[in-house]
């Protein structure tokens, strides 16, 4: 791993027991392709992954209290990063199993959707211990190309080449933006360290200062790029329709989560708001992305479309917590934006079980080759809630936890976010958010409708055989509700930091 | 205590109902009422052997729920909330009454919801903490919209979808007043508190409140309603199954007027004052359109939606009119309306089983083939334009009195109202049991005789001795 190339005089075992997760999954990957050398089997390769997480999972747990520990110049382990790495793994976890379901159907065996998979995680490790443009940018790549492998995976699909192109051409398009924001910022601060110190003269200096705030621009479009923040969303709807569901939820959580957490590191560490040009752009994005995201999903059948529109509101929102953010009130900025993703994922994660679940049940079997069923439309849980409530609880969970209402984690999400501009007096903010999540009612609701309605389509039956499935299932309706009720089970994890 | 117990019954009795109905049908209905019966007893004991007088708060529970926000988990108990949830238990078992018949599809689920509503609406009238008061304001709206959603008529997603986005786009506002307020609780005093007891000490600037208690108006207006932020109110009416606009009306309605006593009218004194002409002038915006509108109502239910925003505008004319013979009319109000409009929702439920129809046109001369049911829609039609002898006369007599010493011209205006109300009662009334017999309907069966007595009764009892209501003062 290239940290611990660049690091080797310092190396010791404080430091390795700091980023060990991160090392679990980047040797787990190298044992990986042994592994494929040796027996290639769709079972083993599945549980291999699956361990592996669970092992870097488990030693991520430790970390959560961890004090700030800089691992050489790239990198900063902390309560933040490591919570924030552990709905990674949550996320890959419940995508590892979705993607086993989906793929266990083919009879080739897909050993590198599984390595492609564990390198998103190690992007995204990386991600969110970034302490430095360069290990960012490299998290950036490695999240970003293992992801156009996996969004073009389904070969046969009819959208998988159009949507892997245009991640792919997209996707490197973001990244020389970015390469070319953070040179114009190195340019200016002559440091690549979040830590760096950017020098005053540049407040007086116009000439460095346009450079300056040129840079951050291109570097903030590149983020956003990937964060599907409008204008830099239209890409979102389209790729996450033709990527195949588990991929679709890995780009819904784990991108989203570890390019927002890099995001407010970047922010909080460099005091970028300190520009009001910064601030101002920023704003127009997120009132942007809030009025966007919701209006464009209000017409939307396809339930991947529909979550793909939600997700550019839902970064909108987050957004908020970034422009109000002050040097005095860290901690409950960090926490916010914690809370918020960890809402965020778990409604993602539940919703898109479910609709995996359809899926593989709907897909029909002719002779040999198993025809999936690939759009998935609003109309196909319609009277889910007579057949199976299990299910159609989650969704509905998932549902009102994405819209914003009290039992659920999405309203305690909001409610930081609301506190947060309100005690900034941020009412215009608040005005859009108000509105937005109004308009986003008139999306939401009606899939909760559609679960209602009278029961004509008999084609998905609960699979009695799929365990692991019903205990997925019926744990996040509980994490879901508890976590809504009783918020302060996460908030004690998410342990603020002595600066 | 007794409260919480009362609350958790109902959700897990309206579990067990959605249970037992898949087992045995036709269990939940009778598991609803026997259990809703039992814990009305159980909440009347707990009032009348509570050692505390009920004039001030009476706090029940104070326990710690969100650490991050110090928010409480805290009930208390005054006059104001126990007279509306004594009207909430009794609207609750005709609710049940009235579903006798009408539900029988997916019955279970449906006594899960109304049960789930009737613990969120309980939960409203007895939570001080604003984080929990605004909890249960959102949670009892989730059934209410399952409710109009699956068992509604012809129109109900509509209906439903208008229902919940003005509803919750206006508490949003709410939500960001209460966070603010909560946050100027830790400027002024070093410590975060959405507690109830603790905002009325504090002191707040004016040129603060008046923001403030613009946002807890709004949601309060919408829920009450008051033009113009009425519009989803006729829909929701119209679409929902008999006992969804029995409750609505009934008892969400007063949810709003609560709302305006307690948490604007207490809380913000001052900037309620300067507030009061604005308030004043839309609800007699809404007193004089609601009957215009129900005048023009070809639609049994929509003309009792219309009729109910005039009626509320009472209440809110009367409520901003700082007065204490207004504010005593306004209670009354708000009993007899939820009484009345009840009586008439079970009406129009009960006309609706037996022809199909809503519509007036189809209606005419019921009261040959029903004299005993023409004979309650006789007297609830005037219940509901001022009778006297019933509560509505009451309400609304000691509203404009206290009204007319504070804002003469308003009385005036308010009073037209009242001419609408006996216009469009009569119209009601003529165009449905009047007139050639359009068709023959069966007369009230035994459970709808003491449906409707008994909604009659306590609208006779309220009209002849209203002292029964006038000797609390509700915290005045």
């Amino acid at each position: 791993m290239l940290t611990t190339a660049h690091s080797q005089a310092s190396l010791n075992i404080d430091i390795i027991s700091v980023i060990l997760p991160q090392l679990i999954i980047a040797f787990g990957i190298a044992l990986a392709l042994l592994l494929v050398a040796w027996k290639r089997s769709q079972r083993t390769i599945a549980l291999f992954t699956g361990a592996v997480m669970l092992i870097a999972l488990a030693a991520n747990f430790s970390l959560l209290t961890i004090q700030p520990t800089a691992v050489t110049q790239l990198l900063k382990v902390d309560s933040y990063s490591a919570f924030a790495f552990s709905l990674v793994l949550i996320s890959a976890l419940v995508s590892l199993h979705m993607s086993h379901q989906f793929l266990k159907a083919h009879i080739e065996v897909h050993d590198e959707y599984y390595l492609l998979l564990m390198l998103l995680v190690l992007g995204a490790g990386i991600l969110v211990t970034s302490n430095h443009f360069a290990s960012l940018f490299l998290g950036f790549e490695l999240l970003s190309i293992s992801l156009v492998g996996l969004v073009g995976y389904h070969r046969e699909s009819n959208f998988s080449v159009e949507s892997g192109f245009k991640y792919l051409v997209l996707s490197a398009t973001a990244s020389s933006f970015m390469l070319l924001g953070i040179a114009f910022i190195y340019s200016v601060t002559g440091n690549m360290s979040f830590d760096a110190n950017v020098p005053n003269e540049i407040y007086h200096q116009q000439n460095l200062r346009l450079f300056f705030e040129v840079g951050i621009l291109l570097f903030i479009s590149g983020i956003a790029f990937k964060l599907s923040i409008a204008p830099f969303h239209f890409w979102t709807p389209d790729v996450y329709q033709g990527a195949p569901t588990p991929v679709t939820l890995l780009m819904a959580t784990i991108s989203k989560v570890a390019m927002f957490v890099v995001l407010v590191k970047c922010v909080v560490a460099q005091n970028y708001l300190l520009y009001d040009n910064v601030q101002l752009l920023l704003m127009i994005l997120a009132v942007a992305s809030m009025l966007m995201g919701n209006i464009l999903a209000l017409k939307q059948q396809n339930l991947k479309r529909l979550i793909g529109y939600s997700s550019i509101a839902h970064m909108g929102y987050l957004l908020i917590v970034v422009i109000v953010l002050s040097g005095e009130s860290l901690s409950f900025t960090w926490q916010s934006v914690l809370f918020y993703l960890s809402a965020y994922v778990v409604a993602n994660l539940s919703i898109f079980m479910v609709m995996a679940a359809i899926q593989s049940q709907c897909s029909s079997k002719v002779g040999q080759l198993l025809h999936y069923k690939e759009e998935l439309l609003l109309s196909d849980l319609r009277g889910l809630f007579w057949r199976i409530p299990s299910h159609a609880l989650l969704v509905i969970l998932a549902v009102l936890s994405l819209a914003g209402i009290p039992l659920t984690m999405g309203f305690i999400g909001k409610f930081y976010i609301l506190s947060q501009a309100t005690i900034a007096h941020a009412w215009w903010l608040i005005v859009t958010l108000v509105i937005g999540s109004g308009i986003g009612l008139a999306y939401y609701l009606p899939i909760i409708f559609t679960l209602f309605e009278k029961e004509d389509c008999t084609e998905f039956k609960a699979n009695k055989r799929a365990i692991i499935e019903h205990v997925l299932v019926y744990s996040f309706i509980i994490i879901g509700l508890v976590l809504g009720i009783f918020p302060d089970v996460v908030s004690q994890f998410i342990v603020s930091n002595p600066m | 205590m007794t409260l919480t117990f009362i609350m958790l019954v109902l959700l897990f009795t309206g579990a067990l109902a959605w249970f037992s109905e898949n087992r045995w049908q036709g269990s939940a209905k009778w598991l609803a009422l026997i259990v809703l019966a039992l814990l009305a007893t159980v909440f009347t004991i707990f009032v009348i052997s509570y050692d505390q007088p009920f004039e001030n708060l009476q706090v029940l529970t104070r326990v710690s729920w969100i650490q991050t926000f110090n928010i409480e988990y805290s009930i208390a108990l005054d006059q104001l909330s126990i007279v509306l949830i004594t009207l909430t238990w009794l609207l609750a078992i005709i609710c049940v009454l009235v579903s006798w018949q009408e539900i029988k599809q997916k019955a279970g689920f449906y006594y899960f919801n109304l049960l789930a509503t009737i613990a969120g609406i309980i939960g409203v009238f007895v939570a001080v903490d604003m984080f929990l008061f605004f909890f249960f304001w959102e949670v009892m709206l989730l059934p209410m919209t399952a409710i109009i959603a699956i068992w509604g008529h012809e129109k109900r997603h509509f209906a439903a979808l208008k229902f919940f986005i003005f509803t919750q786009v206006s508490s949003l506002l709410m939500l960001v007043a209460i966070i603010a307020t909560g946050y100027f609780h830790l400027l002024a005093t070093g410590e975060l508190s959405f507690h109830y007891l603790d905002w009325l000490a504090l002191d707040m600037p004016l040129s603060l409140t008046q923001y403030l208690m613009l946002g807890f108006f709004i949601a309060f207006a919408v829920k009450l309603p008051s033009v113009p932020v009425h519009s989803w109110l006729p829909d929701a009416h119209t679409q929902a199954p008999t006992a969804g606009s029995v409750l609505l009306a009934g008892v969400l309605l007063k949810t709003g007027a609560y709302g305006l006593i307690r948490f604007v009218i207490f809380l913000f004194p001052q900037a309620s004052m300067q507030f009061a002409p604005i308030a004043a002038t839309l609800a007699v915006i809404s007193i004089v359109y609601g009957a215009k509108m129900a005048f023009a109502q070809q639609d049994f239910k929509r003309l009792v939606a219309y009729s109910s925003i005039s009626h509320m505008g009472f209440v809110m004319l009367a409520l901003f009119a700082f007065n204490s013979i207004a504010f005593q009319g306004a209670i009354i109000t708000m009993i007899a309306h939820g009484l009345s409009s009840a009586a008439l929702f079970s009406m129009a439920g009960m006309i609706y089983l037996r022809i199909h129809s809503r519509n007036l046109t189809d209606m005419g001369g019921f009261w040959q083939s029903a004299p005993r049911m023409g004979g309650f829609a006789l007297a609830f039609a005037g219940a509901a334009f001022g009778l006297p002898g019933l509560a509505n006369f009451i309400g609304e007599f000691f509203s404009l009195v206290g009204v007319f010493q504070v804002m003469p011209t308003f009385a005036i205006i308010a009073a037209l109202g009242l001419i609408g109300s006996a216009i469009y009662g009569m119209v009601l009334f003529q165009s449905s049991f009047q007139g050639t017999a359009k068709q023959e309907i069966l007369d009230l069966s035994h459970r709808e005789l003491l449906i409707c007595s008994s909604l009659f009764l306590m609208l006779l009892v309220i009209g002849l001795y209203p002292n029964l209501l006038l000797n609390f003062s509700f915290g005045v």
